[in-house]
């Protein structure tokens, strides 16, 4: 059983500044986008400008006379042939396809005519036809290998091109020349409903559900005093990283590969990229120092950093691919819309006695599991006895969707909150009467400290606090009650639940200290900080371990060859990577004690850490650290933690960390009924998080996630233009993030319950905000607006159809 | 407004920009004939075109005469991070909506990817990494990291030189005065309540 976490806290739980703050306000941080390497080239990638086509003809000659022009890469699967022979005379390389058990494999033979711009590579080396002999290994691509590919949105890579300036790459792709057969296209998910047998994507665009069931959902709407029909939606968002995502590749003369990646997962980068290039995984190494913003959508190198990694072997040379903005939004990863019309029916005491949904949302043109519309109705469903749900996938010509931020949940908070203001209207009673009615019960058999054992007093407590620094007794009135006028003013609310486990897999993720004898601690690990302070997250557990100061440790984080970690998605980081470097502080620290001790003749048991000191509890004689530290002499003191899942699981655990929280989230508007303009006026968002480790950096990723939440409600789409399937807002112009003078007052309350260990909290403040303004929309103006973003058009919309 | 740094005569003037880049594009047009003769006789005024070969610039960033060839269609964002290995000025969106890219120009905020890198030549530019000196941190990026007004970072340099110049202009701004100052900057991240704290502490302490 492990010792824990201290029950004195001097840091944890406190404001700390972040340890890397100086360096990235001031522009000394290097971020992967900021690496400039010696000879460094630049790559630029070919997109369709289709959403739906086939390449016909492409001819790269042009291209190739460009000045500054070094080499062109393809977007094809890698394929290793078998050289029968290589002509120098005649310039052609004949080539046999390596022998496959597959039975569907069928033996090929192709002869290449290697002119300019081919390049021959054997064992990820360009090599001459003078190099090679029978039987060598190689991979060569001609572009003719491309005619043929079929590309599914706007924006499908073709190939890269590299060349030592930026300006020159972009010259490079002007020059190529290119012809597709246009097919047939839908960017829009409600068009593939409506013709059932459409294929425009790799699988057929419509993916029916599966219905679920629970209880008898007739039976419930039929005990119903009011039930309420409707249909609401949220479109399609971008991640909008701020970095954009691409690395910088580097091959070393030994075949080993260095990237500085714009990723939220070091290790699984590198592994990527050994595969692909079928190199050892030790001889790749990714690099991510900081981090430009990645909220789900940066887990691996993608298509830029392959053909970034293949022009640098392809060169020699460092090669920089950093997508641009066009790029970043349309091909990047998004949040897949939802749509649903759904029907609920509740009594005046608040229980929902029958909840139903047919609900469809677009992932893009593949990965149609991000859709996740299947926890619905959210929150409440232990609670409801009666529900029914049908989901779909709608597959269109657009960029895939990815993991972003809390995937699903923000969707499945708007398609049940929404109805519950609704159903609460035709009751005529407050929604929050509806809310704590159907709160999720307390587990009794779950252990009393375990959100399931009391999540139902977190909800209802987190519910009061909201209600009171919303000021909601004061400012609630029936829906379009309000003061009369032309401003008029609503409140709204809204709640959400995440996991925030420790990360799950076999592999334990790893966090090493060592103890210099100089007194100095250095802090490793292969993990990321995306931006969550987790840097400092460590800095902080090891320095209250020690007895020093946050500042005193030497964090080393983010590169791939520092042991084992998992990526930075499903709030799982904290809660894994904290628990380690306690664990390895606490190592370290006895390993310190036993190595001195020895010198000493003393018993390592006696020692105790104070602030900056170290104390023997038997004789009161006292060390600073520093003098501590330097009976280590030619020795160093060193410690190993390891956290996961299955680790947080085993019994006497549960303390160091754990999963589930709640949040409920309160937002007050002005909506202007002759321009259909909101005003956000205040948001209060109340938040668990277990054991809170920087209140600082904890209350600004819940400030940010409400944020996120807002830009989502009020400004945020992807906007495709049906005729030609491209999107018309790839940018940062027409596709809208608030500003300072955007943004409302917001008031963060965490509940702090270190008894449960540390929770991840980086994806649930996002959640309910969206839904909450909705509903405070619907309060102010007695009309729902059912679709977001709520901009203006939609308000005077749904002012004018008066809620029909 | 002869602070406007593209009015300036003593690198080159706007209009004098405009017919090389003209030229530039002329010569992708397949003209490089004519631009061929137009530089082989200058003129005599400063006005000569440019391009579309590489040219002499020299930057004079954070007080350092920096120097390196770039074509004229470069802008000085790209001239400052590519060329010159300045990257506290951040390329986000490129086409001067998001604010990453601010940097000072003769003490005006300029968003460095709409100013061609020769427009700046013989100007003072400052950047966020001028911010910092012998270790004292400015009291802009102070406030900043003393509440927080930062997660990914990547935002945040072009909010603190936002900033910094509007204090330089009026060390007695009022918050809303600030917050008007950093309109024209975007944080995805959305560290805007703790800006709105570092504000009112520069407001409070003096920025």
């Amino acid at each position: 059983m492990a010792e824990g976490w201290p029950k004195k806290r001097r840091l944890l739980g406190t404001k700390i500044r972040r340890i890397d703050g100086p360096d990235k306000s001031t522009g000394r941080a290097k971020y992967s986008y900021d690496i400039n390497r010696p000879g460094m080239l630049h790559g630029a990638i070919l997109r369709c400008p289709h959403a739906h086509a086939k390449i016909t003809r492409l001819d790269t000659s042009a291209a190739k006379k460009v000045p500054g022009f070094q080499a062109l890469a393809m977007v094809l699967p890698p394929k290793d042939w078998l050289v029968v022979k290589a002509d120098e005379a005649r310039k052609t390389l004949e080539l046999k396809s390596v022998p496959s058990k597959k039975k569907t494999d069928k033996a090929e033979q192709r002869t290449v005519t290697v002119g300019p711009g081919v390049t021959i590579l054997r064992g990820n080396k360009p090599v001459t036809l003078a190099d090679l002999k029978a039987d060598d290994l190689v991979q060569v691509e001609v572009e003719q290998d491309a005619v043929g590919r079929e590309l599914f949105y706007a924006g499908d890579e073709i190939l890269a091109v590299a060349a030592d300036t930026e300006e020159h790459a972009q010259d490079a792709l002007r020059a190529i020349q290119i012809e597709y057969q246009v097919l047939e296209h839908v960017v829009d998910p409600a068009e593939v409903l409506a013709k059932p047998g459409l294929h425009t994507t790799p699988l057929p665009n419509l993916s029916p559900g599966k219905e679920f069931t629970k209880g008898d959902p007739a039976a419930g709407f039929k005990a119903a005093e009011a039930v309420v029909e409707a249909t609401y939606g949220v479109g399609v968002i971008s991640h909008q990283c701020l970095e954009t995502h691409g690395l910088v590749a580097e091959w070393d003369a030994e075949g080993g590969l260095t990237v500085w990646a714009s990723t939220q997962a070091t290790v699984a980068t590198a592994a990527a990229l050994a595969g692909r290039f079928g190199v050892p995984p030790g001889k790749v190494k990714c690099i991510t120092h900081y981090m430009g913003g990645g909220f789900g959508s940066k887990f691996g190198p993608d298509v830029q950093g392959v053909l970034a990694a293949d022009l640098a072997r392809r060169t020699g040379q460092a090669v920089k691919i950093m997508l641009d903005r066009h790029e970043e939004v349309i091909a990047a990863g998004n949040r897949p819309s939802a749509y649903g019309k759904v029907k609920i029916g509740g009594k005046k005491d608040g229980t929902i006695t029958a909840y139903a949904i047919d609900c469809y949302g677009t992932p893009g043109y593949t990965g149609g599991n991000t859709v996740n519309l299947n926890f619905l109705p959210y929150v409440y469903q232990d609670a409801i006895e009666n529900f029914t749900r049908l989901h779909t996938v709608a597959f269109t010509n657009a960029g895939a969707a990815r993991a972003m931020r809390a995937p699903g949940h923000p969707q499945n908070c708007i398609l049940t909150e929404f109805a519950i203001d609704d159903l609460a209207a035709k009751l005529g009673i407050d929604p929050v009467i509806i809310r704590r009615k159907n709160l999720p019960p307390n587990n009794p058999k779950a252990n009393k400290i375990d959100w399931a054992g009391r999540r139902n007093d977190i909800y209802n407590e987190q519910i009061d606090i909201a209600l009171k620094l919303s000021g909601w007794k004061d400012k609630w009135h029936p829906p379009g009650q309000g003061k009369a006028g032309v401003i008029k003013h609503g409140i709204g609310m809204a709640l959400h639940t995440w996991g925030g486990n420790a990360a799950g897999g076999t592999t334990p993720n790893e966090c090493f200290v060592v103890i210099a004898k100089d007194g100095s601690v250095i802090a490793e690990s292969s993990t990321q900080d995306l931006g969550t302070a987790q840097r400092t997250v460590t800095a902080i557990v090891v320095a209250e371990v020690l007895g020093l100061q946050p500042t005193d440790i030497i964090v080393k984080i983010g590169e791939s060859t520092f042991g084992f970690s998992t990526g930075s998605g499903g709030s799982t980081t904290c809660p894994t990577q904290a628990p380690a470097a306690l664990l390895a502080a606490q190592q370290a620290r006895n390993d310190l004690f036993k190595k001195v001790a020895a010198k000493l003749g003393a018993d390592p048991k006696n020692f105790a850490i104070d602030v900056g000191k170290v104390v023997d509890t038997k004789t009161q004689r006292e060390w600073s650290w520093k003098e501590f530290c330097a009976k280590l002499g030619m020795d160093e003191a060193k410690g190993k933690g390891e956290w996961n899942l299955a680790i947080s699981n085993e019994p006497g655990n549960e303390n160091i960390s754990s999963g589930q929280v709640g949040g409920v989230q309160t937002a007050e508007v002005l909506v202007d009924t002759e321009t259909g303009l909101i005003r956000l006026q205040h948001i209060v968002a109340v938040q668990d998080c277990g054991l809170v480790v920087n209140k600082l950096a904890c209350e600004s990723q819940v400030a940010g996630g409400v944020i996120m939440g807002i830009n989502y409600a009020l400004f945020e789409e992807n906007i495709l233009d049906k005729t030609t399937g491209r999107q018309v807002n790839p940018d940062m112009e027409f596709y809208k993030l608030g500003g300072l003078k955007d943004m409302p007052k917001i008031t963060v309350h965490m509940q702090d319950m270190p008894e449960r260990g540390v929770i991840g909290i980086g994806e649930p403040p996002t959640i309910s905000t969206a839904a909450a303004i909705g509903n405070a929309v619907f309060n102010a103006l007695g009309v729902r607006v059912p679709i977001l973003p709520l901009t203006p058009k939609r308000v005077l919309d749904a002012l004018a159809k008066g809620g029909q | 407004m002869n602070n406007s740094p593209g009015d300036r005569h003593d690198g080159v003037s706007r209009r004098g920009f405009l017919t090389g880049t003209g030229a530039v594009a002329a010569a992708a047009a397949g003209l490089q004939a004519e631009l061929k003769q137009a530089t082989a006789q200058p003129r005599v005024d400063d006005t000569n075109p440019m391009g579309p070969a590489p040219v002499l610039l020299q930057l004079t960033v954070n007080g350092r005469s920096l120097t390196t060839h770039v074509e004229p269609r470069v802008t000085l964002l790209d001239a400052l991070r590519n060329y010159l290995d300045v990257t506290g000025c951040k390329r986000v969106c490129d086409r001067a909506t998001c604010g990453a890219c601010t940097v000072m120009v003769n003490g005006r905020t300029v968003y460095a990817c709409t100013m061609l890198a020769l427009e700046a030549r013989g100007c003072d530019i400052r950047t966020a990494e001028a911010l910092v000196r012998g270790g004292k941190l400015d009291p802009v990026p102070t406030a900043f990291v003393d509440c927080d007004a930062q997660q990914c970072g990547f935002c945040t340099p072009g909010f603190v030189v936002s900033l910094r110049a509007a204090l330089d202009r009026n060390p007695r701004a009022t918050p809303e005065e600030l917050e008007a100052a950093v309109s024209g900057n975007i944080c995805r991240c959305g560290t805007y309540e703790q800006m709105r704290h570092a504000i009112v502490q520069l407001c409070q302490k003096g920025g």
